[in-house]
């Protein structure tokens, strides 16, 4: 390449020499080009490459469309039998299984992380050790091995449903699952259609926002006065207060349904299945301890002089930690936390070792039927995408809460 | 995805320092202040009681504690001891360790164990020490292994073969603890020929495995699996990831959208989604075993999760590191080669030591929907044994404890790199 460069204008506004003798290729802009050109030439070799290996003549979602023709179980408020509903209302019955998975596991794991790894840190020596033996221990065994082990002592160690452990009319427990009372919509005194129900929520979440608000308004009122307020207590007294006298104006419209067993089945109240709670378990005693390391590393982030101030207000122990400690360190652990929910969500799909139906294995079960792999791949990694996207917005719109500065 | 900053998993983040730590002077006070110091018992009562019982609240805490520790080792004797059978790991202890691979090509197995052994070995003898602890470990790994091959029918070769392995380990740190570990053309050699040894003991491992013979690829079974698969996910990891990260920081649009969008798709399907791939779709692309599209399945993923790791190691480097290489009149691969990467790789060593340990755990997922059988699915095998159905527990709990010892060996020698690399610190 001997070739002499053109002469070009000298480039109008930089510090740059002017192109103008530079041989075309130590040009930067010319490099450049060439370099993205092999780069995107090598990519769409290699793309074309999988593309044509790819057999994608029968490429659709059509047979989504297709009746089902298999059960899922672990349905929860929603009742699709497989005969007459199509793969893809199967699929979402699997995504609606793994939703629930994921928002108990997260909410669990949260609590589990939070007491534990507080715990770590007390100055009581025995609760460290005690936190610390359980960070060890489920931070370095396989989560499959966790979930499957949890599943096995539900089998093995349950009671078989003849033999029901019968915790005084009120919970049952076997190796069927364990059987709780539960709310649900109830005609009451006006034998009110079961839609009913959602007139009380709506009032409860009325006067949720105006205990709130009546919260916020008395914490300004402490802040500027200094006088107590009792701000939660307010709040909560008027939550109360308004949450009982709807449910009695309202004609009691929810009942609790108790669960009874007959012949082999439980009957009424709630089910919580092995396979859920093998999954539930397994993923909350996991990220609990990868949650707990969390709490412990942001808590011993802050400044000593933090917790030697609230001690020197006088604070007690428990004032010093919710007060002025877990404050300050949520902020630290918000983006290490969200990565673990995210893995919480990625993890659900171990469901497929403990037989639960949950979008992955549904998929499974598909694409076993059906066919089509790289459209099921496609689905499913598009799904955990969304539910992923959805626990990141949630998560930024409570750290820019939580961040926010301002007393 | 959103696009979060990677963030190192806490375990592996430098812990503030302990007071009273090694390294800190201890503080003399003048003759005229110094006490005597007070009997061992009255220490013992004063730690007892700031430590345990140093207020109502403290006290009930303590008890309650107490408690629950008690239940758990009561229970985990009755358990270990009394209730269990461990005959289903007894029995099937070659199935566990090996499954498939034909006995009469053990010797292979052993070979690399002590291989990989003598390196490790080796490798403390040059970079550090034994340390009582490191004693403690390998006996008590060693014995329960020991005890394993012992108990019930004993396999009394391969309890011979593991112990010249360990001795290996041995006699590779005797031979390197004696040099001397001042700077120096020895000193260098040694460092080249231990780190080169270790950096292709993957591949030596694997001819030893695999070349000749009538053993393939498909004859890795059991626990074996998880050994081999492991290291292959991480060392492919690394090899992918480097170029991954370089690509995302790149100032050339196409190569940093398509390297973005790379490692944002990998890290949106959990590990069981790409073998899912690995099994209905890329036959079609690489055919191959299935052990192999597992293991390329492994670096894959693992690629971009290292990638995001050393992203962030780049990032965190200061700018001037970059200009000052400029400056000197290095090119922009010499400033990467000599520069940039060897800072950036040694920031992320602890959350790369993370994402190992977290591969080690996921090798377990083979079993869940490929046909391979890993120890998880060895033991899955094992308990469907008509006499050994009821031993789920036991089988699990066994493969719990066995993945945990090498998980925790693993954190303990990352530990230890840190400290001697002085990560973390200023």
């Amino acid at each position: 390449m001997s070739t002499q460069a053109p002469a070009s204008p000298p480039s109008a506004g930089g510090g740059l020499p002017p192109d103008g003798g530079v041989p075309l290729i130590y040009r930067r802009g010319f490099r450049r080009l060439v370099q993205q050109g092999i780069y995107v030439a090598v990519t769409a070799l290699v793309a074309w490459y999988v593309y044509d290996s790819l057999n994608l003549r029968e490429f659709g979602f059509g047979f989504l469309d297709d009746p089902a023709a298999f059960k899922v179980g672990n349905q929860w408020l929603t009742d699709v039998d497989g005969v007459t509903s199509s793969r893809i209302e199967m699929y979402l019955v699997g995504v609606w299984s793994t939703l629930r998975v994921v928002f108990v596991a997260i909410l669990l794991s949260t609590l589990v992380g939070v007491i534990v790894g507080v715990s770590r840190l007390s100055s009581n020596w025995l609760v460290a050790r005690l936190a610390m033996l359980y960070v060890e221990i489920f931070r370095n065994t396989p989560l499959l091995v966790q979930v499957v082990l949890v599943y096995a002592i539900f089998l093995v160690g349950a009671p078989i449903i003849q033999e029901v452990l019968n915790i005084g009319d009120f919970a049952f427990v076997s190796n069927r699952g364990v059987a709780i009372p539960w709310p649900v919509p109830d005609g009451g005194w006006w034998g009110a259609p079961d839609w009913f129900v959602g007139v009380w929520v709506a009032l409860l979440i009325a006067f949720g926002a105006f205990a709130m608000s009546v919260r916020a308004k008395r914490q300004d009122r402490e802040r500027e006065t200094g006088q107590p307020q009792f701000a939660n207590r307010w709040a909560f007294g008027i939550f109360a207060v308004a949450a009982l006298v709807t449910f009695v104006a309202l004609g009691l419209p929810v009942s609790i349904d108790r669960p009874f067993v007959e012949g082999t089945r439980y009957l009424e109240g709630m089910v919580i299945r092995p396979e859920f709670a093998a999954l539930t378990i397994g993923l909350t005693l996991y990220t609990g301890a990868f949650n707990a390391e969390i709490v412990r590393g942001s808590i011993q982030a802050l400044p000593r002089g933090q917790s030697e101030a609230a001690n020197a207000i006088g604070l007690s122990g428990y004032q010093r930690l919710t007060l002025v400690i877990l404050p300050q360190a949520l902020r630290q652990m918000i983006p290490s936390i969200t990565n673990q929910y995210l893995n919480v969500n990625k993890n659900s799909s171990l469901a497929y070792a403990v037989l639960y139906d949950d979008l992955f294995r549904v998929a499974g079960i598909i694409q076993n039927k059906a066919g089509h792999a790289l459209e099921m791949f496609f689905v499913i990694i598009v799904t955990y995408m969304l539910i992923s996207l959805v626990i990141s917005i949630v998560m930024n719109f409570i750290n820019s809460r939580v961040t926010r500065v301002g007393v | 995805m959103s696009e979060l900053p990677p963030i190192p998993p806490p375990e592996q983040r430098p812990l503030p320092p302990v007071p009273g730590a090694a390294g800190q002077r201890r503080i003399v006070l003048p003759p005229h202040r110094q006490r005597a110091r007070r009997p061992r018992s009255v220490r013992a009562r004063e730690w007892v009681r700031k430590n345990l019982f140093n207020s109502p609240g403290g006290t009930l805490l303590t008890i309650v504690a107490g408690a629950i520790m008690a239940a758990i080792v009561f229970g985990l004797i009755v358990f270990v001891f009394f209730s269990a059978n461990w005959e289903v790991i007894t029995h099937n202890r070659w199935l566990l360790f090996a499954g498939g691979f034909p006995h009469e090509e053990a010797w292979r197995l052993w070979v690399s164990i002590a291989v990989v052994f003598a390196l490790i070995g080796a490798a403390y003898g040059t970079w550090s020490s034994f340390g009582r602890r490191d004693h403690l470990f390998v006996l008590l790994v060693g014995g329960f292994v020991i005890f394993l091959m012992a108990h019930g029918g004993a396999a009394i070769w391969s309890t011979i073969y593991f112990l010249i392995a360990i001795g290996c380990m041995y006699l590779g740190y005797a031979l390197t603890i004696w040099m001397p570990r001042e700077t120096s053309t020895l000193r260098t050699v040694q460092q080249r020929i231990v780190g080169g040894l270790l950096a292709i003991s993957l591949p030596i491992v694997l001819v030893i495995l695999l070349v000749g013979g009538e053993v393939g690829p498909r004859h890795l079974d059991g626990f074996v699996l998880n050994l081999i698969l492991a290291p292959v996910g991480i060392v492919g990891g690394i090899v992918i990831g480097i170029p991954l990260a370089l690509g995302r920081a790149s100032r050339l649009r196409t190569i940093s959208l398509t390297c973005t969008a790379y490692i944002e798709i990998v890290r949106g399907a959990p590990l069981l989604g790409w073998l899912f791939v690995a099994l209905f779709i890329l036959d079609d692309i690489i055919g191959g075993d299935l052990i192999i599209r597992a293991m390329v399945v492994m670096a894959v993923f693992t690629g971009a999760y290292m990638a995001e790791y050393i992203r962030g190691a780049l990032q965190a480097l200061p700018r001037g590191q970059y200009e000052a290489a400029q400056a000197v009149g290095l090119n922009q691969t010499q400033s990467t080669r000599l520069i940039i990467m060897p800072q950036a790789l040694r920031i992320s060593i602890p959350p790369m030591v993370g994402q190992a340990i977290s591969i080690w755990k996921d090798t377990t997922l083979v079993t869940v929907i490929l046909p391979l059988r890993e120890l998880k699915g060895n033991a899955d095998s094992a308990i469907a044994q008509f006499e050994f159905t009821p031993d789920r527990i036991e089988a699990y709990v066994f493969v719990a404890v066995i993945f945990w010892i090498v998980a925790f060996a693993m954190s303990r020698i990352s530990q230890r790199v840190e400290r001697a690399q002085g990560i973390g610190e200023r």
